[in-house]
């Protein structure tokens, strides 16, 4: 649905020129919600707003929907930016139009009769949970209650593709939410390919198919949202999965010393991690079953990404020597995300 | 006050009014598009032309910057053109258009750059054209403080149209010199002063009033 092909944007300004993306290439298939994430002077508002060419880019091409927008001249690409909707962090509503208004605004652009509008607009009102404030002004409203009208807003001339651009930084984590479920249902029942620039990988994680980060103008890493949360490649995306998944040692383990190799009567630590089917299967209770080992978890943390489900658990086996290995055995035959953090003496532990 | 002079006081605030009126008139349908123009022309707005933009403003600066009084008496020969005499109400609108126009552009200039710029980004995405932009969102949006900057112009050009008076314009300026001021008539000079602060405070609350009737932030 959308193609860029080594995007570069080049701003010139009086004390040199800053180039905010150097090369970006993604491809964005149609009815997949397709997130961007990174820190701020990244290049990601930038990239987004190159798709509708309210940035033009310096060099590269932007294919939306088959059709070539960086050569296009201004009047055509008006009518193609009719078909790409966008929402906005702090909404730009017109103050001075009710939520109606607002609503029918790119409708009238479009040169649609009164009735035509009118016709269009109640449904997309009732889509969003806003009919009953119709004649309210934007002044009245709540942030997501703002938002919700930006998202009706951005239908209404039933696009192809939304693009947000971070669509719900200014809100708090329940309306965030909220939001978040109303752009998943839209995408569902529209089939519609949804673009969203956040710094927030909560964002990523509630509603994308895949991701890029981004990072000083170039995509470090992409992917589907999952093998990026279990297999990150690059400092940046670990941290931004930091900020949601606790993978940090609990504060007590912080001054013992762990073994990279087996000590005898040692127990060992391991962080596991489980994703889709595999979160569901019994695997500490079959250890315990199997092998003569105890164990001990230390922490668990359970969570969906989008509907996968995705867990870690940080465990403590303790044991013959040779069980924890035959255990640890077990455990690798399984499709599972194992980290040996280390072996640590038991009288250790136990001081700890 | 004898009833011939109340009579003579009607009469100019009836040609204040008209000088007023016409003039405002006249700059508001000249000065919105001048105000217009100097916001869309500027660097990075929907229509950058910075030679327009320069040569507008510079006109606009020099304008405000001639005393009236003194603009007054230089174009008196574009008012005989103009208005057929240099004697007179329809002689005053002249000057008091000219030096009204500048000051309503900057005005609305000022208002128009309020509004957010992140708004007419939200129209540009919705494929809205500069002449849209302009009559959809930065118009409208505007309207409230627009609507105290051309108050402001009204009362600036009761005042202007005082010193008319001294050119033989009429009106209540021109009562208050002849009558107040040359035949030593305080009566009159007091209801001339009386009746002009009454207009410039009956103005300023009706531009109060339709501005915040306006206004839905």
């Amino acid at each position: 649905m959308i193609r860029l092909e080594h995007l570069q944007k080049i701003y010139q300004g009086d004390t040199g020129s800053l180039e905010a993306l150097r090369g970006v290439s993604a491809h964005i298939s149609e009815g997949e919600i397709f997130g961007v994430i990174g820190k701020s002077g990244a290049g990601k508002s930038t990239l987004i707003r190159c798709i509708n060419m309210l940035e033009r880019p310096t060099a590269g091409s932007v294919i939306v929907d088959g059709e070539e927008l960086t050569t296009m001249p201004e009047r055509q690409l008006r009518d193609v930016r009719k078909k790409i909707g966008m929402i906005f962090q702090h909404f730009n509503l017109l103050s001075s139009r009710t939520v109606y208004g607002n609503v029918a605004f790119p409708l009238e652009l479009a040169g649609k009769s009164a009735a035509e509008i009118a016709e269009a607009v109640d449904p997309l009102l009732e889509l969003v949970g806003l009919a009953d404030k119709k004649h309210q002004y934007p002044a009245q409203l709540s942030g997501g209650q703002k938002q919700r009208v930006g998202i009706a807003r951005a239908l209404a001339n039933r696009p192809k593709v939304l693009l947000c651009d971070e669509a719900t930084s200014a809100l708090d984590p329940q309306t965030t939410h909220s939001i978040l479920t109303l752009l998943k249902d839209i995408n569902q029942r529209f089939g519609l390919t949804i673009v969203i620039i956040t710094h927030e990988m909560q964002v990523i994680k509630e509603i994308c198919d895949r991701v890029a980060v981004i990072e000083n103008g170039l995509i470090i890493e992409e992917g589907s949202v999952v093998d990026l949360f279990v297999r990150p490649q690059t400092p940046t995306t670990r941290e931004f999965i930091r900020t949601i998944i606790n993978h940090d040692m609990p504060d007590i383990f912080s001054d013992i010393k762990f073994s990279p190799v087996p000590v005898s009567g040692s127990s060992l630590m391991l962080r596991l991690s489980f994703i889709g089917s595999s979160a569901n299967e019994p695997v500490i209770a079959g250890l315990v079953r199997r092998f003569n080992v105890e164990v001990n978890i230390l922490f668990g943390n359970i969570d969906h990404l989008k509907s996968t489900p995705f867990g870690t658990l940080l465990v403590e086996l303790s044991g013959e020597d040779a069980a924890i290995q035959l255990a640890l055995n077990y455990l690798n035959a399984k499709e599972l995300g194992i980290e040996v953090i280390g072996y640590v003496a038991r009288n250790d532990r136990v001081a700890g | 006050m004898s009833p011939e002079m109340i009579a003579l006081l009607v009469e100019s605030l009836g040609e204040t009014l008209y000088m007023v009126g016409v003039s405002a008139a006249i700059s508001t349908i000249l000065g919105v598009p001048l105000g217009v123009i100097l916001v869309t022309t500027s660097r990075g707005h929907i229509l950058e032309n910075m030679p327009v933009n320069r040569i507008l403003g510079a006109i606009a600066n020099a304008t405000r910057s001639t005393p009236f009084i003194i603009l007054m008496v230089a174009i008196i020969p574009v008012t005989r053109v103009l208005a057929g005499t240099s004697i007179g109400t329809n002689a005053a609108i002249v000057p008091l258009s000219i030096a009204a126009i500048p000051f309503v552009g900057r005005v609305v200039e000022a208002s128009l750059r309020e509004v957010d710029f992140g708004l007419i980004e939200a129209a540009q995405a919705m494929g809205a054209s500069p002449f849209q932009i302009i009559s959809r969102v930065l118009i409208p949006e505007a309207m409230p403080s627009m609507v105290l900057g051309l108050t402001l112009t009204v009362i600036s050009l009761i005042g202007y149209s005082a010193m008319a008076g001294a050119i033989g314009g009429g009106g209540l300026g021109d009562l208050a010199i002849r009558f107040g001021y040359q035949r030593f008539r305080v009566d009159v000079m007091i209801a001339t002063v009386v009746i002009l602060i009454a207009l410039v405070q009956l103005v300023q609350s009706a531009g109060d009033i339709v501005s915040h009737r306006l206004n839905k932030k």
